[in-house]
């Protein structure tokens, strides 16, 4: 893995987990936690650490987990695989509407 | 188990001190009135065999001795550095190396005698061989509590003094091998089982012993929360390996599933029992939270996260109502209850043979943007190294189950005291008809 891959894969774990974290729902939570799964599930075990997160709102955390989970495809990662953790994402962030 | 082997043998023995005239019983002479139908080599055959039936029985004993006694080893010991239970295991030692026949076979255990004497003595012969598994799997010294090893030593402290009592009385069968020095045999068991009577027994000790291993439930899936059921009984049953920490973060999340979706079925139900599947819920929540950072390749359980996720699944689409069967949510509970106890049990281990890790980030030096300290550098460290999570505090505290305070099994005194009433039975006089007073 290299430098970039690695820091964007740590920057979509961190920001994903913080989103299960300030989830609004118990159900919210469990489907971020879900796609924390995936993603650590497509790298295997040699991932880096999550790291706490500079902005609590959540509208901030999930562009950045977005932008971060898109540009895992241009690390060698499939985008079709991409686009599936994506639509997880996206269905965790519709159970999170206040 | 320990209860339904030694209560056979118990059983068997009961049965056999009740019963007199023992020539009468193999088809010698006895009464005028029945014709003798065996020959003396005969009778001396069946003598044989029985002796082969009693070897096994003394076994039995010796090996129940060995399991639940302190002592490893009583080379170099006298007479007076010995216990009663020591006693009796140098004495049922000594028996043991001066009888000269063999085991029964394979055969003579399956193969029913003709005899109902023989028959019996063949029941309590099959009983000692499915005990010795017993000693190898729960029941033995350091295993078990103090008050039911000397509920083991008693049980076979009794089974020795039923034995050297039938002895005496199948001394008139031809060729019959008595037991070396009977007398000091049957001291040794009644102040054995003298001493090991004193305090009260715990007969708990009969849940304790071999069990099948639990299979898994194969087949399509099952409808409503039998489905559930299934998945989770499988789900326990692949827990007995332990998963990589990927696998593992699965399952949690799975239950996590699971108890929410149950509390959520059960709320109008039973409330009371719905508040603590919150609570095994909320106490996933934190333990999938902990574990995000949890590395570790050793260990497979791929079959276990798989399902628990069919587990979560079909939890999920159970109706609302699907929950209303009590016996079936107890069911439920008992096979959670196991998969809590399971998880403890592979997260310790996990921890403590260093099989999971905890993922950290640590400053390292970059010599190169003018700045010293950066995030970048990954690291795996122990979790029981200083940088520790709640992950152990939770699994300890919340996660582990109380230990059940289990009962003793039904019949587990009263088959005691059957037997100890048989050990002390005494054959009705000459000419009275047990079923009518005397006068």
């Amino acid at each position: 893995m290299l430098l970039a891959h690695a820091v964007t894969l740590a920057e979509a774990r961190s920001y994903v987990a913080a989103l299960a974290d300030a989830a609004l729902t118990t159900d919210a939570s469990i489907e971020y936690d879900r796609v924390l799964l995936q993603i650590d599930f497509i790298h295997g075990d040699y991932i880096p650490g999550i790291s706490r997160v500079p902005v609590t709102d959540r509208d901030v955390l999930f562009e950045v987990a977005e932008s971060a989970i898109e540009d895992l495809a241009r690390h060698g990662i499939d985008s079709l695989t991409v686009e599936l953790v994506l639509d997880m994402l996206w269905a965790a962030r519709e159970l999170d509407a206040p | 188990m320990y209860g339904e082997t030694s209560g056979m043998l118990r059983e068997a023995l009961g049965e056999l001190l009740r019963q007199h005239r023992i020539q009468h019983r193999i088809g010698g002479a006895g009464l005028h009135t029945v014709p003798e139908t065996t020959t003396p080599e005969e009778r001396k055959g069946i003598g044989e065999q029985i002796a082969r039936y009693r070897y096994a029985v003394l076994v039995w004993s010796h090996q129940a001795m060995r399991a639940a006694g302190p002592r490893i080893n009583l080379e170099g010991s006298t007479g007076r550095t010995r216990g009663p239970a020591e006693e009796l295991r140098y004495r049922l030692e000594a028996t043991l190396a001066t009888i000269e026949v063999n085991l029964p076979t394979m055969d003579e255990l399956v193969t029913e005698q003709p005899f109902a004497l023989v028959d019996t003595w063949r029941q309590a012969a099959r009983a000692c061989v499915l005990g010795e598994h017993d000693f190898a799997n729960g029941v033995g010294y350091g295993r078990i509590s103090e008050a039911q090893c000397l509920t083991v030593i008693k049980d076979a402290a009794d089974v020795v003094r039923a034995v050297v009592s039938l002895d005496r009385r199948y001394a008139n069968i031809p060729g019959w091998q008595g037991l070396k020095e009977p007398g000091r045999l049957g001291r040794a068991a009644d102040t054995c089982a003298t001493w090991a009577g004193y305090g009260d027994p715990d007969y708990t000790v009969d849940l304790r012993g071999w069990n099948p291993e639990p299979t898994l439930i194969e087949g399509p899936g099952l409808p409503g929360v039998t489905g559930v059921l299934q998945a989770q009984h499988n789900l326990l049953v692949h827990l007995g390996t332990v998963p990589t920490a990927h696998n593992l973060r699965v399952v949690l999340d799975s239950q996590r599933i699971v108890s929410r979706e149950t509390a959520r079925r059960l709320q109008t139900v039973d409330p009371t029992v719905a508040v603590r599947w919150e609570r095994r819920a909320e106490t996933y929540g934190r333990l999938v939270h902990e574990t995000r950072d949890l590395g570790g390749m050793v260990g497979n359980g791929a079959h276990a996260a798989g399902q628990g996720s069919v587990a979560a699944v079909r939890m999920e689409k159970l109706d609302r109502g699907g929950l209303s069967d009590a016996p079936q949510v107890r069911r439920l509970q008992r096979v959670s209850a196991g998969v809590d106890d399971r998880i403890c049990n592979v997260i310790e281990h996990g921890i403590g043979q260093r099989l999971y890790f905890q993922r950290i980030n640590v400053p390292g030096l970059d010599d190169h943007n003018g700045e010293l300290i950066r995030v970048t550098r990954q690291k795996f460290v122990p979790i029981t190294s200083p940088v520790q999570t709640e992950l152990l505090a939770i699994v300890r505290s919340d996660l582990r189950p109380t230990p059940i305070q289990r009962k003793a099994p039904r019949g587990a005194a009263q088959s005691r005291l059957d037997f100890e009433a048989a050990l002390h039975h005494r054959p009705p006089p000459r000419g009275a008809s047990p079923d009518v007073p005397s006068i």
